[in-house]
């Protein structure tokens, strides 16, 4: 009996709607902020109410452990039409066969339309597999005042800060500045910033996470001598107390510092509190160039979908400018399509934000690596970065985490292509 | 009654007994005696989630594997921390509680319903709600708190995220939850101890000191050898409150084997090295109610 | 044991001191609850938590629109409710059989619910999500609750009250003819009423706060229950400390209502769980 009333509760979708026949896409996103929430909402109803013979049912879920949940529905075809994703776990997806190529899903010229750093993320053995209506910017914020007081040049991506440079500008501030910390690197965030926000700065000092070569290597790259320099590089910073421990997030917001990480979900907050006197920077440069990070959220079409043109429908109406710029206006992030950048008031060139565009689009972010030991990766450079912080070894830290990385890869043989998502890849 | 007649009589029940005890002894199979045979199965696999690789037995490899990672051996030690801290802690003040209770005081109902009330809380409720007591800076409850009983000598901390006191944290409001419990098993205790030991002990001059050390204590030994197990192996499942209020962090100093075994299966899909970590988990637990059997029987011999 | 008037105000100056220190964070969720979001967290450090100044209802409105509130309650109440009543007849039938009854495999059988006693849920949780994620079982009820039904304990704790009833009160019936099933619902079942409170209280406790097996299995809100849901309702930004803790006093109120009318079945509840021992 309990059964029927669940069964019922489940398969409820596609019951309403009694005129169109089974069309009936299901989507599953995560529940982000409360204005993202509400624009995604509203694009649904706005959807539904222009398609005829096509409605979408929306089910928003926790953030907390959306990754996890959402893979232990996928086992057993528990997935939705359309789903959104966290960029880098979209491979660990398409390797075990849940998702279907989009490439052949999604009209050409909107395809063409989108950022390379969009199509990067969603490329996984030549197939695109998931595409964001957004993505991420990563930067160093700064108080133009303060950098004016203490006679600092102001960087671009051509000439960006030097590592000896940036070195000399901190403890140039910090002789200014009471308690000698004027860098933010938001040490109190935790989690998949640490490897978003880092990774960056070992890429720029020729390291990286993984070789990316396939299989992806940790060992001699995670734990090499440019990733272990960028690491003693930042963790020196931190030692010698150069860097505000943030814990109440309002580090840079409250001007006690004058640099300060963040992405672009900083910059509402930032502008209001500063005002003209923000200024956003490229990473310094330690050697190889100045480096940026990308990817966020993007969909992702079920493998079992039955309705995979509806889905595509729903998420190439997402993608429409306007819908792009409602939910970049939402969350603050880079529009995903170049037609929408070049409408949205922060991000076409000469606007605020336009340094993020520039970084994406002229091949300053680099992408995190696209295998599906992805989350394993970020997992164990966050419990490195964790010791590396509070004093430990660096080189023993980074060996530890290359060595639990590439036993996983190993343990996964590599990640041979087999099963369905072969199947998917030539479909 | 003739031999015939009783065979009968003890057919006709084996039917009837296996009617009754049916429903709930194949309930017990399916999800309890077999997964637990499956989890030991398991934990000799490579077995993962989702993963479209062939299974494999890999022999003992995964235990190899935990008993080699620091993070799966840090959980073992701050399980065994937490418990040697929390289980004297929470019966010491479990048993002081039921003392004070016990003494025929009017209105021992009212606290007695005070102390317990915690206890209907759900504890991810608990968790939530101490996340905001533990709130960093000066705002923060336990810092004023703190502050108000040193007389301002307190920093304000942010006790969540300091390696020196997340654990402590936890250990807290895990004892202000969990010490209703106890007090009322051990309440219960002291009621059956008969009022003539105290007065045959007060005859021979014992005083307070001397009758609680050798009547009350004594006497009490069995349900504080409960007290203490049921601790014990709360201490060992401790997972609500790490992954609500501290995801294990800060680096490790609050990750316990069941939120390892969880991290394992759930956010990485290592069904083969969880089953190995409950396994563990399980021989723990077994241990334990091990030697508090002993310590019970002994008891029984003595009296 | 009687006290001295000195020591009787002592006794009373630390049980009061005790249950201030029991009763502040329940005081400050109440407080809190009715209070602005943003007053929460900045007079959580001083006295003021502990009052509702400018108190309104404007964040139990607020739980009811950000969340599904009572469909969680439901989802609680339901998925608790069906393995507490049917806990009750499977596991006192089954000890009632192995109390009573002669029959072959009693002996073998009750070992075995002996031994799985110590068996804690986390020891097979793994299993358990690895079956119901590959039969496809997540995010409905029975998964939540057909696991929980059969409980060693239970069928223990039955046993341990069976075992001392008196044998006439079933010779009078069984002399009228009645089947062993009459007998139990007829006879038996009136007669053990505290066996069945004290084990509908402590499954009751163990299972309407329980978060681990919810949150590995459900992710749709429909069959969500309370537990899980206000963690995840922490973790949605924007974060309102005056929605979580009316959240938090939603989810109690209930609880706690029952408790205080059945404080003294909680109570022997809670005690005659130690007879494990």
């Amino acid at each position: 009996m309990f059964l029927v009333t669940s069964l019922i509760l489940l398969t409820a979708c596609g019951h309403d709607n009694s005129d169109s026949t089974d069309a009936c896409v299901t989507v599953w996103a995560h529940a982000g902020q409360e204005s993202e929430r509400s624009v995604l909402i509203e694009q649904v109803s706005r959807f539904n109410a222009r398609e005829t013979d096509c409605r979408v049912r929306l089910t928003l879920i926790p953030e907390g452990s959306y990754n996890a949940q959402v893979q232990a529905a996928a086992v057993a075809g528990g997935l939705p039409d359309l789903l959104e994703l966290d960029g880098p776990f979209l491979y660990a997806y398409a390797w075990q066969g849940r998702l279907q190529p989009l490439d052949r899903l999604l009209p050409a010229d909107l395809q063409a339309d989108l950022l390379p750093s969009i199509l990067e993320q969603g490329r996984y053995h030549d197939r695109l597999w998931a595409v964001g209506t957004f993505d991420s910017g990563l930067g160093l914020f700064a108080d133009r005042v303060q950098l004016r007081q203490a006679g600092i040049r102001i960087p671009d991506l051509k000439a960006p800060w030097g590592a000896a440079e940036f070195e000399e500008i901190l403890e140039h501030l910090a002789t200014r500045d009471a308690d000698g910390q004027v860098l933010d690197l938001k040490l109190n965030y935790a989690g998949e910033w640490y490897t978003y926000g880092y990774t960056p700065l070992i890429q720029s000092a020729g390291g990286d996470l993984v070789a990316r070569t396939d299989p992806a290597r940790a060992e001699g790259v995670l734990d090499g001598p440019s990733s272990v320099g960028a690491m003693r590089r930042i963790q020196s910073w931190i030692l010698r107390g150069r860097v505000d421990p943030n814990i109440d997030d309002a580090a840079f917001a409250t001007r006690r510092v004058a640099l300060a990480l963040g992405g672009h979900w900083n910059h509402p907050r930032y502008s209001e509190r500063l005002g003209e006197d923000l200024l956003l920077l490229p990473l310094p440069d330690l050697g190889h160039g100045p480096k940026t990070g990308q990817g966020s959220w993007c969909w992702a079409v079920s493998a079992d979908s039955t309705h995979p043109d509806g889905a595509a429908r729903f998420l190439a109406f997402l993608l429409e400018p306007d819908q792009v710029l409602a939910m970049t206006a939402a969350n603050g992030a880079v529009p995903a399509t170049r037609r929408a950048v070049a409408r949205s008031p922060r991000y076409r060139p000469g606007g605020p934000l336009d340094l993020f565009v520039e970084q994406l689009d002229g091949g300053y972010a680099v992408p995190r690596p696209s295998t599906p030991a992805y989350p394993v990766i970020t997992a164990e450079f966050q419990k490195a970065f964790d010791r590396i912080r509070s004093g430990g070894e660096v080189q023993a830290a980074l060996r530890h985490a290359a060595r639990t990385i590439d036993l996983e890869i190993e343990d996964n043989q590599g990640y041979p292509l087999v099963g369905r998502a072969r199947e998917e890849t030539v479909r | 009654m003739s031999a015939p007649n009783a065979r009968r009589r003890l057919n006709d029940q084996t039917a009837v007994g296996l009617l009754l005890a049916g429903p709930a002894m194949l309930g017990l199979f399916l999800f309890i005696l077999a997964p637990f045979l499956v989890a030991l199965a398991l934990a000799f696999t490579n077995l993962r989630l989702g993963s479209p690789l062939p299974l494999e037995f890999v022999g003992v490899k995964q235990f190899e594997r935990i008993f080699t990672d620091p993070d799966f051996l840090r959980a073992l030690s701050n399980n065994l921390l937490f418990a040697s801290t929390v289980v004297p802690l929470q019966t010491a003040l479990a048993l002081g509680l039921a003392l004070l209770l016990n003494r025929g005081l009017r209105g021992t109902v009212v606290f007695r319903t005070l102390f317990f009330m915690p206890v209907v809380f759900p504890m991810s409720l608990v968790a939530v709600v101490w996340v905001l007591i533990y709130a960093p800076g000066p705002e923060g409850m336990m810092n004023g708190f703190l502050d108000l009983v040193t007389l301002g000598a307190w920093e304000p901390r942010d006790f969540l995220r300091d390696p020196m006191l997340a654990m402590p944290a936890l250990m807290l409001l895990s004892i202000w939850q969990g010490a209703g419990f106890q007090m009322v098993i051990l309440l219960a205790g002291l009621q059956q101890i008969p009022e003539e030991l105290y007065e045959a002990a007060a005859l021979d001059g014992a005083g307070r000191w001397s009758q609680f050390r050798h009547v009350t204590l004594p006497q009490l030994r069995n349900s504080l050898v409960f007290v203490v197990l049921v601790t014990s192996i709360l201490a060992f499942r401790l997972f609500d409150q790490v992954q609500i209020m501290t995801r294990g962090g800060p680096d490790g100093a609050t990750t316990t084997v069941i939120y390892e075994a969880v991290q394992a299966v759930f956010t990485r899909q290592q069904v083969a090295r969880a089953s190995a970590m409950t396994v563990v988990f399980f021989l723990l637990v077994l241990a334990l109610t091990w030697l508090q059997r002993r310590l019970a029987r002994q008891e029984r011999e003595i009296g | 044991m009687k006290a001295s008037r000195l020591g009787r105000l002592g006794s009373y100056l630390a049980l009061t001191g005790l249950a201030l220190l029991f009763l502040a964070p329940l005081a400050m969720m109440l407080a809190g609850s009715l209070k602005p979001n943003e007053r929460v967290l900045v007079e959580a450090g001083t006295l003021a938590a502990f009052l509702p100044v400018g108190a309104s209802l404007d964040n139990y409105a607020a739980v009811f629109e950000r969340t599904d509130f009572l469909r969680f309650l439901f989802n609680s109440v339901f998925i608790t409710g069906t393995i507490v009543a049917a806990g009750l007849i499977v596991n006192a039938l089954a000890a009632y059989a192995f109390a009573r009854l002669q029959w072959r495999g009693r002996d073998l059988l009750f070992n075995l619910v002996l031994a799985l006693m110590i068996l804690p849920f986390e020891a097979i949780a793994v299993p358990l999500f690895y079956g119901a994620s590959i039969l496809g079982l997540r995010d409905t009820y029975i998964v939540q609750i057909l696991p929980f039904i059969a409980n060693a304990f239970s069928i223990y704790l039955f046993y341990s009250f069976f075992i001392g009833l008196p044998r006439e009160l079933e010779e009078a019936a069984s002399l009228d003819g009645a089947s062993t099933l009459r007998i139990f619902f007829a006879v038996i079942v009136p007669n053990s009423k505290p066996a069945f409170a004290s084990v509908a209280i402590l499954s009751f406790l163990t299972w309407w706060g329980s978060y681990l097996w919810p949150l590995l299995v459900t992710i749709v809100p429909e069959v969500r229950p309370l537990p899980v849901a206000i963690a995840s309702f922490y973790t949605l930004p924007p974060l309102q400390w005056g929605d979580i803790l009316a959240f938090g006093t939603l989810m109690v109120m209930p609880v706690l209502a029952v408790f205080l009318m059945f404080q003294r079945w909680f109570v022997r509840g809670v005690a005659s769980s130690a007879i494990k021992g």
